[in-house]
């Protein structure tokens, strides 16, 4: 001990230079009799330290040294023996044949010495594979009711770990586990009642039933009992049933439990619950107020926490322990007065906050960055609150910047002034301001480049745009590349906007075409070329507006081009346009045994037309139909939940076809369905020209058919509605195998209509400058209709509704509208199939109920009225 | 601790240890010898095949045994040879009663013969042709013909008939095997 001290304080470490291959040599020394036990010990701790500083040790080396380590069994040593187990279970996966010290685990297992038996157990069970597992078997399920608790502990962690690949095994342990419950021991018992959730956890009733008996029957372990909670609430999350259940009922008793472990588990479930009431909410809320003053450190954090997080959701069940938040601003733990402070910030009427930011920056510099980053984030959460206050936020905000701080800490800074900007007009100028200064010693590049970015977007129509020039321009003097090639963008930007700055700006860029960088100089000669144009359109339709492809289909379709060089130029309008990314929040299953919270993974799905025009073109079928349109974003249910099969659909537009996707899964264990097709009938003049069936239906594997369907000729028939039917032939099979009979029948299941709408035939297209695009397509095949919406009695109600059945993109953030007003101009665009541009302006009146101008604009005479159809 | 296993093993109270490997086809009764062999307060009551290996230690007169006992079935048999090296003395275990079976221990023990780590050393091997209560064993020296064992002609070799229920042969064979092996371990 001492040397490991003396060592730790000259701040080495003393495996920081190891060699791997020095070590494995060195591990020959295991072959040696006698064994020199404090020698080998030394060499095992080496090889754990390889091993888990992630050093790559091949199978054949690390079978030598693992073979060599067996002979180790030879000693009694408890010490060495007990390493001997660490290094086969960190070994187990990369060695071959670790199988060979079965029988020496085994004999330790079962032996009379208890050191020995546990860390056996779980040695044993890292090396077991499913062929060998009957073998021990036997052994296990002694060990799980062994009256040395350790003992019966390590087997039943060790359970847990084999059910995931064998979990038919493990389910027949099941008795065994139901004995080892009723230990007096805690761990015991909370390992026990793990294995048993885990045996049970596909059966809801069978859950439903051991939590009712455990929550009568009072368990002697609070771990135990934390698990508990955290599988009843669970099954009350997956249920949806309310707060009249048992389960809540339980939950809420064991806020009067008497371990704290088990009142705040309890608190904690409450508050995270979906849809609880102020009333359940109330004492829950009151025992976290108790743990705030607590003498321990740990409890006032968890409660604290928990009260920020639940100050979110709400925060008039959190006012209540203002008080008490109030005591822990001047908490010694800075951890805890950062989240004191930032609930209070939530909870807090608009006259505190200017006492509160004072109390925040006095100990800014002291807290560590991931908790500044909490304070940015609620300090961004009120501005939203109360806009009024936004200046002294936006100092805060700005002094922070100033500060020292890492890139994570800065980019949540820079994320929260633009978003207060852009909520926030009366907020913009000083944003800006702040934003400027902050990139004049800025040493983040993606920062820059962003900031860059917004100024260009929205310098050019502040009142005074010239003064952001200089800002802009001396990072074209004084930064890297990536930076300049942004800033010289933005001057563009500025140029194409503003008719008075425009020729400063080419002097400007002038000057660029002379950069070093490749980038930069390509950058500045298209943007003087286009703006010594002098046209509004060009400006727009190459400075202001931007590409607005997908950049995959890009990539594709140029890619496709160069392999088939045709005469005829390379068209853009060929390449499938971007959609607007829409992050879809996807929640995965939790289970109690993990914590609930960190759940949300979020995924993009920015590129999901593209994944699926890869799949549509891998079909022959589909090969003639040209670039693919769009396809519908969110799959449209043709089942009830729960039914026989499962089914789904996804509209694919092609410019005279649409293409329906089916997402069948057979939900039947007993049948595969065979030939899968769905048949669709319209009224209309829409003709069905080709099925592409999925040639077989297993259970539970999804599988996907097409049917294609052509364009009526006449160009303003869009709508219609589908009956569909789902045919197939069905045969029997056994569920256990999967294998079918050889005869079937066919048959037939009715599935719900699927609708074709105007939005169907739109894509959404982001026109950053609306003004400049409505002047561009000018009004040729302009339409003007007035509309009557009697069914909508408030402005945003109409607003979404017309962004809704029209599917264009709004615009100029027209899409909310202010509070307070009656009249609201909704700016919409989007290309209509064919790729035309759509361009949609909406006048809208609150009178009792909503009028409504609207005015069309496109570059296609049809596209207009049908996009008028869409609201009549 | 040196200092007194030196003084010991100078007074003659401390045995030397010799390493043996135990090896021959599954069920032939490896681990039932040992257990037999071994002190009366460490036996155990059932006997299980072994899978991969099992370390066992007993003693005799003169010499404290480590005994390697392997796992006799088929898929374990190519991990014998990561334990030849060290070893000093072989224990290869017959099942005397299975005639058909002798061919494969035959094999067995050529490979084992012609092993790198066996060929070129003058190690003891005694054979135990076990199971000799019941009724069709062959004789040690009908086995002893079958595997051809006096073919061997540079390792000293020795074959008895065992019945490791009872105890009976087990000590004659143990007896040799200590004899040649005092003469290895002294030198």
């Amino acid at each position: 001990m001492r040397r490991d001290k003396k060592e730790d304080e000259d701040g080495g470490n003393p495996f920081y230079n190891l060699e791997k291959s020095t070590v494995l040599q060195e591990a020959r020394t295991f072959n040696e009799t006698p064994i020199k036990i404090r020698k080998c010990c030394h060499i095992l701790t080496k090889i754990l330290y390889l091993i888990n500083q992630g050093e790559h040790i091949g199978t054949t080396e690390a079978t030598e040294a693992f073979f060599a380590m067996t002979k180790l069994f030879q000693s009694k040593d408890v010490t060495l023996r007990r390493m001997v187990y660490l290094c086969i279970k960190e070994m187990a996966t990369i060695s071959e044949d670790v199988i060979i010290v079965t029988s020496s685990l085994t004999k330790d297992m079962t032996g009379k010495e208890d050191q020995f038996r546990a860390p056996a157990i779980r040695a044993l069970c890292r090396i077991t594979d499913s062929t060998m597992l009957q073998a021990i078997e036997r052994y296990l399920k002694q060990a799980i009711v062994d009256k040395v608790h350790a003992v019966s502990s390590a087997a039943l962690t060790s359970s847990l770990h084999l059910a995931k690949v064998n979990p038919d095994v493990v389910k027949r342990w099941v008795n065994e586990a139901q004995e080892a419950v009723s230990s007096d021991n805690v761990m015991v018992q909370y390992h026990a009642l793990g294995l048993l959730y885990h045996i049970r956890k596909s059966d809801r009733l069978a859950v439903t039933k051991l939590v009712s008996k455990f929550a009568k029957h009072s368990l002697k372990s609070p771990y135990a009992y934390c698990l508990l909670i955290r599988i009843a609430c669970k099954l009350l999350r997956d249920d949806d049933s309310g707060m009249d259940s048992p389960m809540f009922d339980f939950i809420e008793s064991c806020l009067r439990h008497k371990s704290e472990m088990v009142i705040y588990e309890a608190a904690h479930a409450i508050v995270n619950m979906k849809q609880t009431t102020a009333k359940e909410l109330a004492p829950a809320v009151s025992v976290l107020q108790l743990f705030c003053s607590s003498p321990k450190p740990t409890l006032r954090f968890a409660a604290v926490r928990t009260l920020n997080k639940v100050a979110m959701t709400h925060p008039a069940a959190v006012t209540a322990c203002n008080l008490d938040l109030e005591n822990l601003i001047t908490d010694v733990n800075r951890s805890i007065a950062t989240l004191a402070i930032t609930t209070l910030l939530k909870t807090g009427s608009e006259s505190s906050i200017d006492r509160l930011m004072k109390q925040i920056s006095s100990f800014m510099s002291e807290i560590s960055d991931e908790f500044k980053i909490v304070v940015v984030q609620a300090v961004k959460s009120l501005c939203m609150k109360f806009p009024r206050k936004h200046s002294i936020m936006m100092n805060f905000l700005s002094s922070m910047l100033r500060d020292e701080g890492g890139f994570e800490y800065k980019k949540a800074i820079v994320d929260s002034i633009i978003c207060i900007i852009e909520e926030n007009p009366e907020a913009k100028e000083v944003g800006l301001a702040h934003l400027c200064e902050f990139i004049e010693d800025c040493e983040h590049t993606v920062l820059a480049t962003r900031i860059l970015h917004l100024l260009g977007r929205e310098g050019p129509r502040t009142p005074q745009p010239s003064k952001y020039i200089r800002f802009i321009y001396n990072r074209v003097i004084l930064e890297s590349a990536s930076v300049r090639a942004a800033a010289v963008t933005a001057l563009a930007k500025f140029g194409g906007h503003c008719e008075e700055l425009m020729p400063s700006v080419i002097v400007l860029l002038h000057r660029s075409q002379l950069d070093t960088d490749d980038e930069v100089r390509d950058r500045a000669t298209f943007y003087v070329n286009v703006l010594q144009q002098k046209q509004a359109a060009l400006n727009s339709a190459y400075i202001l507006n931007g590409l607005q492809v997908s950049i995959i289909g890009l990539e594709r379709a140029l890619h496709q081009y160069t392999l088939e060089p045709a005469e005829k130029p390379f068209d853009l309008k060929s390449v499938p346009l971007a959609t607007q990314p829409l992050a879809e929040q996807k929640t995965a299953a939790v289970g109690p045994g993990e914590t609930p919270g960190v759940k949300a993974t979020e995924k993009v799905a920015a590129s999901r037309q593209d994944i699926y025009a890869e799949q549509l073109a891998a079909v022959p079928q589909f090969a003639n139909l040209g670039p693919l349109f769009k396809s519908s974003s969110m799959p449209l249910e043709l089942t009830e939940s729960e039914t026989e099969y499962s089914v789904r659909c996804v509209k694919h537009m092609f410019p005279h076809h649409i293409v329906f996707q089916f997402d069948c899964t057979n939900t039947l264990n007993d049948q595969v369905l065979e030939n899968v097709t769905v048949h669709m009938e319209s009224t209309e003049d829409f003709e069905v020209i080709n099925y592409v069936p999925a040639p077989s239906l297993p259970y539970d594997k999804p599988g996907i058919t097409y049917t294609l369907v052509r364009l009526p000729d006449d160009p303003t028939q869009v709508t219609t509605s589908f009956t569909c039917t789902l045919k197939f032939v069905v045969k029997d099979c056994d569920p256990n195998t999967g294998i079918p009979d050889d005869d079937g029948y066919e048959d037939e299941y009715v599935l719900e209509d699927v609708e074709l709408l105007v939005a169907d035939h739109v894509q959404k297209v982001m026109k950053p400058n609306f003004a400049a695009s409505w002047d561009e397509v000018a009004e040729e095949n302009e339409l003007e209709d007035t509309f009557a919406l009697s069914t909508m009695k408030t402005l945003p109600d109409a607003v979404k509704n017309v962004i809704q059945f029209m599917g264009l993109q709004p615009c100029e953030r027209s899409d909310k509208v202010a509070e307070g007003k009656n009249t609201h101009t909704l700016y919409l665009a989007g290309v209509y199939r064919g790729g035309h541009d759509v361009l949609v302006r909406a006048k809208m009146v609150l009178d009792d109920s909503v009028t409504m101008q609207l005015t069309v604009r496109s570059t296609d005479a049809h596209a207009s009225e049908v996009i008028v159809s869409a609201v009549g | 601790m040196g200092f007194f296993n030196t003084l010991a093993q100078w007074l003659g109270m401390k045995k030397k240890n010799a390493n043996v490997i135990v090896i021959g086809l599954d069920n032939s009764g490896k681990s039932t010898i040992l257990n037999k062999l071994k002190p009366e307060e460490s036996k155990r009551h059932d006997i299980v095949p072994t899978i991969g290996f099992n370390v066992e230690k007993f003693m005799t007169k003169a010499l404290s045994f480590t005994a390697f006992d392997m796992s006799g079935q088929g898929r374990y048999r190519n991990l014998w040879e990561h334990y030849y090296r060290e070893c000093h003395g072989i224990i290869f275990v017959l099942d005397s009663s299975d005639k058909i079976r002798m061919s494969v221990a035959k094999d067995e023990l050529n490979m084992l013969l012609n092993h790198a780590d066996i060929v070129s050393r003058r190690l003891p091997i005694l054979f135990f042709a076990n199971k000799m209560d019941l009724r069709d064993a062959l004789s040690s020296v009908k086995c002893s013909n079958m595997l051809e064992v006096e073919k061997i002609r540079d390792k000293p070799w020795h074959i008895c008939a065992s019945n490791a229920h009872t105890g009976e042969g087990l000590e004659e064979g143990v007896n040799w095997l200590t004899d040649q092996l005092k003469v290895v371990i002294n030198q």
